[in-house]
């Protein structure tokens, strides 16, 4: 089945995002899910949400192996620094993670500390998502495919890759 | 997983290419990105090697116009077809809501190709999915090469799960022959089955063939 948000969660996960954002004196956030889904972005305006969200989830689920292998259930977050930026990725439950851009004038401590409050909501947040998918059905409307023999078609003729 | 956004107007779908190394799930996804309009695609990401194998996956999302009054974002990726990155193609695999699996049509690939097929189905397994439920295509590749093994022999050995015959197209990838064919079929069969789980109108004709 689906992962459904309506304008209201996502009104209520860019407040978060907002807010964590103001008191860590972070970049960028955004909440994604482990399939690379973005669930919802404030601030990655001149990058690519969709693939930072990709790259961001592969790296996550990669290092939750890495801590399997040393015995660990997982490890609470990946941090990429960089000389101008970095980037801080924790999971919020089996299902989300929150990613947090940073520029290296900012504090990390910050970034972590401010983290923790904003997962616990989201996470309380994706907990009554996941009820109202199991009480009820959705109400929104139900989707009808456009007619078309083909959505995706080519312009021109490869040259060898 | 699918993934709706009533705020955005926006449905995500998740495409994985799937085979043995080498068999051409790579090529595919370039072609696409070379051949289709720049409107519909965003830019393709690759994990490689040195040597140009695929090391953690490759990425590009593509957007249409399938479901009214929504934009619908595919993201697709392939995994690493070398038999030792098992554990990456299973991070890869989460989450997918359709799958092309690209056979490599050499004689000499046959063993791969069954490996990987038997890889996929254990892989969709370990998080609760089958072969049995997932919309999925077979793109046998290759086409072009002397040493193929014929099309009914490849359909009868990979397209014979209990007499339901899944969609099965011949490719010849670095030529984009058969590679927007096969994504559009995939795009159908994952859009078809969403709007069927959804209550809506999917498209009456099924694709799929009772053997």
């Amino acid at each position: 089945m689906a992962f459904v948000l309506t304008a209201k969660d996502v009104q209520r996960m860019n407040g978060v995002l907002n807010q964590l954002m103001a008191r860590a004196e972070a970049q960028g956030g955004m909440v994604c899910d482990f399939s690379g889904h973005v669930l919802t972005e404030v601030g990655f305006d001149s990058q690519d949400p969709m693939l930072i969200s990709a790259l961001g989830a592969g790296v996550f689920a990669a290092s939750r192996e890495l801590a399997r292998l040393l015995g660990e259930d997982e490890f609470s977050s990946v941090i990429h620094q960089g000389e101008k930026r970095g980037l801080f990725i924790c999971a919020v439950d089996r299902d989300t993670l929150l990613v947090v851009a940073f520029s290296v004038s900012a504090s990390m401590g910050l970034v972590k500390l401010y983290a923790r409050p904003a997962v616990a909501e989201l996470r309380a947040l994706f907990a009554a998502v996941q009820e109202r998918a199991e009480s009820r059905p959705s109400d929104e409307q139900s989707f009808v495919l456009n007619d078309a023999k083909e959505w995706f078609g080519s312009e021109e003729k490869p040259t060898a890759p | 997983m699918s993934f709706i956004n009533y705020a955005t107007r926006e449905i995500q779908l998740k495409i994985v290419y799937y085979g043995c190394g080498l068999c051409g799930k790579t090529t595919n996804l370039q072609v696409i990105h070379q051949m289709i309009r720049d409107e519909a695609k965003g830019s393709l990401t690759s994990l490689a090697t040195s040597q140009d194998r695929t090391l953690f996956f490759d990425f590009m999302p593509l957007s249409a116009d399938a479901v009214r009054g929504f934009k619908t974002k595919f993201q697709m990726y392939t995994v690493p077809g070398q038999v030792m990155y098992n554990m990456t193609r299973r991070l890869v695999l989460r989450g997918a809501d359709g799958v092309v699996f690209v056979v490599d049509s050499q004689w000499d690939k046959m063993q791969q190709n069954v490996e990987s097929l038997a890889n996929l189905e254990e892989n969709l397994k370990l998080q609760g999915d089958s072969l049995d439920t997932i919309p999925y295509i077979l793109q046998y590749n290759k086409r072009d090469l002397p040493n193929v093994a014929p099309a009914k022999y490849l359909e009868f050995v990979f397209n014979n799960r209990g007499g339901l015959r899944r969609p099965s197209m011949a490719a010849v990838a670095p030529r984009g022959d058969g590679v927007f064919e096969s994504l559009n079929l995939i795009a159908r069969l994952v859009l078809n089955r969403f709007v069927k789980q959804h209550g809506g109108k999917e498209n009456a004709d099924q694709q799929f063939k009772l053997a």
